[in-house]
């Protein structure tokens, strides 16, 4: 894949800050659409000969850009979650990509908890189809007996192993179901890419182009499209109309070091659910001087993460739990409806995602999952479960509060632009759920016939909310195609327009919310003006 | 640091764990392989490092007059019980479970998380791309 080096000098139709889930698919589509479309990237450039098959090369595709200050009582896990560099984050994510349901949109209607989505399931279901059709997703709609309406998979299931029908077996004694998890990854060949060889490498990176990164999917689209992709330019903040009512561009540090304007009709930020708010905040005017889109004092607010429900279990069978995607083979949903376990005093959703491929090290490796050993212990352990560990993790829902939010802090980077602070505590009824999900799992794990059981400590996956999409500026950031109430030529996209965070992964809402934003913005292109 | 790792994981030091955590901590951060990164500690880590090492010294010489180097081996695994728990009285340093948590794994890492650590595990590496060399030197 092409890059250039050289800033425009004249004003472009739209820059895409962030190179990730979000801004690649953005990019292809308004790309596509005939706009001329500049891709800013603060991270380095990367192709796939830079995805090396190791749990500790695959550490550089993690955030290393300014630090974020993270608080609470329960951190979101920033850098674990972030990605720094061309394909962002989305470069290190795991493919596995459920959909929302349809009580995830009006969960405030329906349950007076949390907020509302200003769209529907309905809304969003066609760009599900769309973006599952051109990235490919592996899987079995007619098992999945929870899915929401949709387009049947465009791939057969992903491959079992031995770790997923051990585990299979469990919720099956339990009088539970399972079906193949649904993963956007190539369990066939798929428009031209390879068929995934199940070596357990997502984490690293997939450089035969097996899973649906930004790299393999929409950034070649995007390049092919005629969209310029600039690396290691940091957006530093968004600039305004003297009057306040438009973006004209964007302030940039050089490849040279300089600080650059870039102007442009549309400006589009992608730069997740952390930096998105940050940049916000950082641009303030005296026309939007507590940030732009901030008149609601909305940006930075309902910051949500998912609480990892972990389980593990060791078998006297060969599990071979090195093979199989890192995401999972099998996946359950019984527990979505919110109120599943509300005997428990807990509240929302979260789904099992079954056998994850493991690695011996690394924060999600088999040794991680027991910190308590240490000395001769830990190597007769790591024996041991490299033959017969089995794991799976519950995706909880995080119910959504004001004050979980990302603010400027009083520190500066290099450059002296202010870090973001981030601040997050989870609701009790989602600890209750996420206490929930480890009985339920350990329970599963004893009917399987587990020697050993233990469960994780509270872990965080994914980031979203922060800059919510909703009705008004009073309650929200954007609408519902990411257009700031405020200024509608600047569009935010990715997990942080989530108002809800559900108890799936979010890479594919965010595909499907950008594939909307971007039909919208390329059918409504004069009006926006 | 080796005799630390030895007590955490015996055998990681002819793996190469101080050689490892030197080498990352001699690089850009934006290179390094250590899993303090993901941990919510600002690089440059060199100073989580020195103080956390210090601190397990101390401990040493407060328990048991004795430098870590020359304990014998149940009294440092005490020592390390300890550390897991968050425990030690007067530790100045790091979160002892914090530091306990981070070397354990870099001893893990040289152990266990190479082509040859996979090895000794009998797990497949089967890479896409193999590493130029075990952690980048």
């Amino acid at each position: 894949m092409k890059l250039t080096s050289e800033l425009p000098t004249d004003a472009v139709d739209v820059i895409v800050v962030g190179s990730g889930a979000a801004g690649s698919i953005m990019a292809a589509k308004l790309a596509e659409g005939g706009k001329r479309v500049l891709i800013l990237e603060a991270g380095p450039a990367r192709d796939a000969g830079n995805l090396i098959s190791s749990t500790l090369y695959a550490r550089r595709l993690k955030w290393t850009g300014p630090p974020v200050i993270e608080g609470g009582k329960n951190p979101v896990g920033f850098v674990f979650n972030a990605g720094f560099g061309v394909g962002g984050a989305a470069m290190h994510h795991y493919a596995v990509w459920p959909r929302l349901h349809a009580e995830d949109f009006d969960m405030r209607t329906r349950h007076g908890k949390g907020l509302d989505w200003p769209i529907r399931y309905e809304d969003l279901a066609p760009y599900y189809d769309q973006v599952q059709e051109e990235a490919g997703i592996s899987g079995d709609a007619q098992q999945e007996k929870w899915r929401p309406p949709g387009a049947p998979y465009p791939m057969p299931p992903v491959a079992v192993f031995a770790q997923g029908t051990v585990i299979a077996r469990g919720f099956e004694r339990l009088g539970k179901s399972v079906a193949p998890l649904p993963l956007a990854v190539t369990s066939t060949a798929y428009k031209g890419r390879a068929a995934c060889i199940w070596d357990g490498w997502c984490d690293a990176g997939c450089p035969i182009g097996a899973l649906a990164n930004p790299l393999t999917v929409y950034l070649p689209r995007a390049i092919a499209a005629g969209a310029d992709l600039i690396a290691d330019t940091p957006v530093t903040k968004v600039l305004t109309s003297e009057d306040g009512s438009k973006a004209i561009g964007v302030e940039v540090i050089a490849q040279d070091g300089s600080r650059r304007t870039v102007r442009a009709g549309l400006v589009v930020l992608a730069t997740f659910a952390i930096e998105n708010p940050r940049l916000l905040l950082a641009s303030a005017t005296e026309k939007h001087p507590q940030g732009l889109g901030n008149s609601g004092g909305m940006v930075g607010r309902y910051v949500m993460t998912h609480a990892a429900g972990l389980v593990f279990g060791l078998f006297d069978e060969d599990t071979r739990p090195y093979m199989g995607a890192f995401g999972g083979q099998l996946v359950n949903q019984d527990s979505y409806p919110k109120t599943t376990h509300a005997k428990s005093g807990a509240f929302g959703s979260y789904q099992w995602m079954i056998a994850q491929a493991v690695k011996p090290n690394d924060l999600l490796g088999i040794s991680t999952t027991r910190p308590d050993l240490y000395g001769a212990k830990l190597h007769d352990f790591m024996q041991r479960a490299a033959r017969g560990f089995a794991g799976m993790t519950a995706v909880c829902e995080d119910l959504p509060l004001a004050e979980n939010r990302v603010t400027l802090a009083d520190e500066k980077d290099a450059r002296g632009a202010p870090l973001a602070k981030v601040v997050h505590d989870t609701h009790p009824e989602s600890i209750a759920l996420w206490q929930a999900s480890l009985s339920e799992g350990k329970k599963v794990f004893e009917a399987a016939g587990a020697k050993e059981v233990w469960s994780g400590g509270a872990g965080t996956m994914h980031i979203m909310g922060g800059t919510v999409m909703g009705k008004s500026a009073k309650d929200s950031v954007t609408n519902s195609y990411g257009q700031l109430h405020d200024i509608p030529n600047l569009v935010l996209a990715g997990p942080g327009l989530f108002p809800t965070s559900g108890g799936v992964n979010p890479t594919y809402t965010v595909h499907a919310l950008a594939a909307r934003s971007a039909e919208f913005l390329l059918k409504n292109w004069n009006s926006r003006q | 640091l080796e005799a630390l790792g030895e007590v955490l994981l015996p055998g990681s030091a002819a793996e190469g764990l101080a050689h490892f955590i030197d080498h990352q901590l001699s690089g850009p951060a934006a290179n390094s392989m250590l899993m303090i990164k993901y941990l919510g500690m600002p690089a440059p880590f060199v100073d989580f490092y020195r103080s956390g090492l210090k601190a397990i010294d101390a401990a040493a010489m407060n328990r048991f007059k004795k430098n870590l180097t020359v304990l014998s081996a149940d009294d440092a695994s005490t020592l390390a019980g300890q550390m897991a728990a968050g425990e030690i009285p007067n530790w100045a340093g790091p979160p002892a479970a914090l530091f306990y948590f981070v070397l354990r794994n870099d001893a893990v890492d040289v152990t266990y998380g190479t082509q040859a650590g996979f090895e000794k595990l009998n797990v497949p590496y089967m890479p896409h791309i193999l590493p130029p060399s075990r952690w980048g030197e």
